[in-house]
């Protein structure tokens, strides 16, 4: 199970290194169109957008897993062990009901979204708005897992941690090392 | 009334943990509420919206240019450069570090990830040569701030999409208000350091001092790409975000060498990741920005400071006491994203220059970045140097003040950003 | 029966614009019909979000009304790149006569199937070419200029045809991209060439009118079906009311544009009758090749209407 997760997650990562390098081709593409052929391709600008949401809405589950999300958390820092377990409580159910109220919104707008095209490529916008639906629904079921593992006691201390904001600067230390090799 | 709810429900979520962005959302929910409107579509439809904006592609662009530069050793021959230029000045290092952020700045739009290199490469340095090292730790922080408000820089990218003004003309209007806060540091440092007893290093002799240059040279032709793109409008502020990005994986994998092709993977993912957290929270916010619009919030306080809108020094001046106030407890983005809409109606109707209100309210959000008790940048170089955290509030206290001084100076004389952009654009 | 109602109404328009004339008397005219209960609250500037996202909130029922102009909501209602066809309309007056008779109907009935109102029909202007090069006077000489188009498949052929090199941007980025020539030519109505000081970036306006794309004053059918015949017939007069004004407006305001934009040094250039049937041979391709997706039968109706205003009018 642990292992189906993570290389679902693999996988996550893997479609947002994509879209990244997607997005550079089109849109670095159409510079050197400009200014080597004098033409532009139309359809980058809008596919370019598109990967944006994807990005954007798949990456949004993938570091809320990784609690990357930015919060302040200098008020939880302070609180016992017991204090930050209510938070932590507390918080995920806030996260529940914002995931939910999204990706209901998705679906009750899909067909909306379904019979508007996008201007240039044609592409219905459900296939755009629809993200809503993968995102909510990945960041209830995180979530839930959390609220779950605190209320039967199985939340790890590193997760609480986590949660304090304790890690926060992984990313930041990892830059450094980069620089100063 | 809507307002404290706004206020109180935002609040109550960020106090237990909750991530500012679903934070955000939370807020807009009970707002729904309260209007009597709720529907689920609103959240749906304005989180993708937000998304879905050509001009805040730049976003990933530039956080990846940054990441390559980084990764790719411009970050590191840009230090050595300035080392071999002032360093053997009295307080040199400091000064190092001041040249250096300025650069720096002009290339990325991180202040974390600048404060970060800088003091992962100076501060051993500095203690090593007995400087004060909280002092210096707070320098590193003080310096790194400059990244946003001197292009290219995320928070204008953000506040430009957010009140919808012209992206090229706020990166210019950046670049004289950032200087100045350079100099601000530079002179608070001189100041400083006198006290100091510490040991300078030795002058570097020409030979060193031009190879230094001619290895940073690559990175130094970076600005004048992003800049003079932009300027001469031959590119957009996005696509000149996707040509310095293209620009650091050019020079790091042929030039440098220091770039592999398999480590390319990673920094596009982290790219990713960190343009997912702050677009999430954009789009976020823009769900509280359409409900904040739709329930008239502005014209609320626009009611509760008409009198001010008679003068607009003033009230500038107390907006910007406000958002430094709600700036100890708010970083940059949120703060950008959260009060655009609500400040720049009333803005507008004062008569304030959309461009000269910008410029200020950046420059404001970032000295938020070096204010307790929240302030991203103070963590960081509290982590990078190994300094408490304490410590490097006391360490940055001068430089914040001497920052908070010149955007107060640039309230009371707007012709200190207006006049360099005349010359500039 | 009226109740007490607070209609957004969104747009993308400056409120210095014609379109606010327009608003002002549509409300006025609610406000009397109503005793006061009905009341519209403007949002400028795009504070409320882009047309399309506009438009999409009206078919959930998230928001009253919004004003765009037609060309965004072709991946809506298709039928509508009739109006972005080039060198439709030859007058105000027969854009008046097509809008505001059959044809236009018959467009509010497609508006209908998607969950929306078209109350009625505003003026946006014909659309004019400016540049920076040379006059442009006839077919040849658009070879080769940068022209700011908008995002719009139809726009863009048009001009690619007449060997142009068409490029897509953001209307914000207009200025500074004429300004640093980027690029050389934008097509818009003169008002907007007079409100948005492109005349201090370029050097001729040519009188094009190659196309007419109307504003719409949508309504959400959603919102509209919960409010009484007494209400909905309000609605529907008042618009026109307001359309009424805002085109007077309008009309006034271009020609003092026009007058603005010559007074600022611009040579505003006329294209003989010839050169405009010439174009208008010329611009057939596109026609055959948008006809297909607009629908052979919208196309031929408004072709129909147009004779036939051409016919009343003689
Ligand atoms: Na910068
Ligand atoms: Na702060």
């Amino acid at each position: 199970m642990k292992a189906l997760q993570d290389l679902f997650y693999r996988l996550l990562g893997f479609l947002l290194v994509f879209a990244l390098a997607a997005m550079c081709v089109m849109v670095f593409g159409n510079v050197v169109l400009r200014y080597g052929f004098n033409q532009s391709l139309v359809v980058s600008e809008e596919m370019a957008r598109f990967f944006f949401v994807w990005m954007t809405f798949v990456g949004a589950v993938l570091t809320f897993r990784e609690n990357a999300h930015i919060g302040i958390e200098t008020l939880v820092q302070r609180l016992s062990r017991k204090g930050r377990l209510v938070c932590m409580f507390m918080a995920n159910i806030v996260v529940m009901v914002c995931g939910a109220v999204f990706a209901m919104g998705a679906w009750e707008q899909h067909d909306i979204n379904a019979t508007m095209f996008a201007p240039v490529t044609g592409l219905s916008l459900a296939w755009v708005y629809g993200i809503g639906m993968f995102t909510g629904a990945g960041v209830f079921l995180i979530a839930l897992g959390r609220v779950w593992d605190v209320v039967t006691g199985k939340v790890t201390e590193e997760e609480i941690a986590r949660f304090a904001g304790e890690y926060h600067n992984e990313e930041i230390m990892d830059a450094v090392r980069e620089v100063s090799k | 009334m809507t307002l404290l709810i706004f206020i109180v429900a935002l609040l109550a979520a960020m106090a237990i943990g909750t991530p500012v962005a679903f934070s955000l959302m939370f807020c807009s929910l009970v707002l729904m509420f309260h209007l009597d409107m709720f529907d689920t579509q609103i959240v749906a439809q304005q989180m993708v919206t937000g998304a879905n904006t050509f001009t805040l592609l730049a976003i990933p662009f530039f956080l990846l240019a940054g990441e390559l530069m980084n990764a790719g050793g411009l970050s590191r021959r840009i230090i050595d450069f300035a080392l071999a230029c002032v360093g053997h000045i009295r307080g040199g290092l400091g000064i190092v570090a001041i040249l250096a952020a300025v650069i720096m700045a002009s290339l990325s739009g991180s202040a974390a990830a600048d404060s970060a290199a800088l003091a992962a490469i100076l501060i051993p340095m500095m203690r090593e040569a007995g400087y004060n090292v909280p002092r210096a730790a707070g320098l590193m922080a003080a310096g790194g701030v400059i990244a946003p408000v001197l292009p290219p820089s995320l928070a204008f990218i953000i506040f430009g999409v957010a009140a919808n003004v012209s992206i090229s003309k706020l990166f210019m209007a950046g670049i004289a208000p950032g200087l100045m806060m350079a100099i601000a540091l530079l002179i608070t440092w001189l100041i400083l350091c006198g006290k100091m007893d510490v040991k300078p290093l030795p002058r570097a002799d020409m030979k060193t001092r031009l190879r230094a240059s001619g290895r940073a040279a690559w990175a130094l032709g970076m600005p004048v790409i992003i800049l003079g793109g932009i300027r001469f409008g031959i590119v957009t502020p996005t696509e000149a975000a996707v040509v310095a990005a293209v620009y650091a994986l050019f020079v790091g994998v042929c030039v440098y060498r220091e770039l592999k092709l398999k480590d390319l993977y990673h920094v596009l993912l982290k790219a990713a990741k960190t343009t997912s957290v702050v677009m999430f929270l954009v789009a976020a916010a823009l769900v509280t920005a359409w409900l904040i619009t739709a329930a008239d919030i502005p014209g609320e306080l626009g009611e509760l400071i008409s009198p001010l809108i008679e003068r607009p020094k003033l009230l500038m001046f107390t907006i910007m006491v406000l958002v430094l106030i709600i700036g100890t407890a708010l970083d940059l983005a949120p703060t950008i994203l959260i009060l655009t809409p609500v400040l720049m109606p009333v803005v507008m109707q004062a008569g304030i220059d959309p461009i000269y209100f910008g410029v200020m309210f950046v420059m404001n959000t970032c000295i938020s970045l070096l204010t307790p008790p929240v302030g991203v940048v103070l963590n960081v170089v509290s982590g990078v140097a190994k300094v408490p955290l304490g410590k490097v509030i006391w360490g940055v206290a001068p430089f914040l003040f001497a920052q908070i001084f010149v955007m107060f100076l640039l309230v009371l004389f707007p012709q200190l950003v207006m006049v360099p952009l005349g010359w500039l654009y | 029966d009226f109740k007490t109602r607070n209609i957004r109404l969104s747009n993308g328009l400056a409120p210095d614009h014609p379109v606010a004339d327009g608003v002002k008397a549509f409300n006025a005219c609610l406000s009397e019909k109503s005793g006061g209960k009905t009341k519209i609250t403007a949002y400028w500037s795009g504070s409320l979000g882009d047309d399309i996202q506009a438009v999409q909130a009206l078919r959930s029922g998230v928001q009253e009304a919004v004003i765009p102009s037609s060309s965004p909501l072709v991946g809506l209602v298709p039928a509508l790149g009739v109006f972005d066809l080039p060198f439709l309309f030859e007058s105000e007056a027969q854009a008046d006569a097509v809008l505001d008779g059959e044809f236009g109907e018959f467009i509010n009935k497609k508006f209908e199937e998607v969950g929306i109102i078209n109350l009625a029909y505003w003026e946006n202007g014909f659309r004019q070419v400016s540049n920076s090069k040379h006059p442009v006077t006839k077919w040849e000489d658009m070879e080769g200029l940068k022209i700011r188009v908008m995002q719009n498949n139809i726009f863009l052929d048009t001009f690619q045809n007449m060997g142009a090199n068409a490029s897509p941007m953001a209307f914000s980025e207009i200025f500074s991209a004429l300004e640093t020539k980027a690029i050389d030519a934008q097509e818009n109505p003169y008002v907007t060439i007079d409100t948005s000081k492109f005349y201090e970036v370029q050097k001729y306006v040519s009188a094009t009118n190659h196309a007419y794309t109307p504003f719409l004053v949508l309504f959400s059918k959603r919102i509209f079906d919960r409010y009484s015949p007494e209400e909905q017939a309000a609605l529907r007069e008042c618009a026109q009311v307001g359309g009424a004004k805002q085109r007077e407006v309008q009309r006034d305001l271009s020609v003092r544009s026009l007058a603005a934009i010559k007074a600022a040094g611009l040579e505003v250039n006329e294209l003989s009758t010839e050169e405009k049937q010439r174009m208008r041979e010329k611009a057939q391709v596109v026609y055959d090749k948008h006809t297909p997706t607009i629908g052979a039968d919208v196309v031929a109706r408004v072709q129909e209407s147009i004779r036939a205003s051409r016919e009343a009018a003689k």
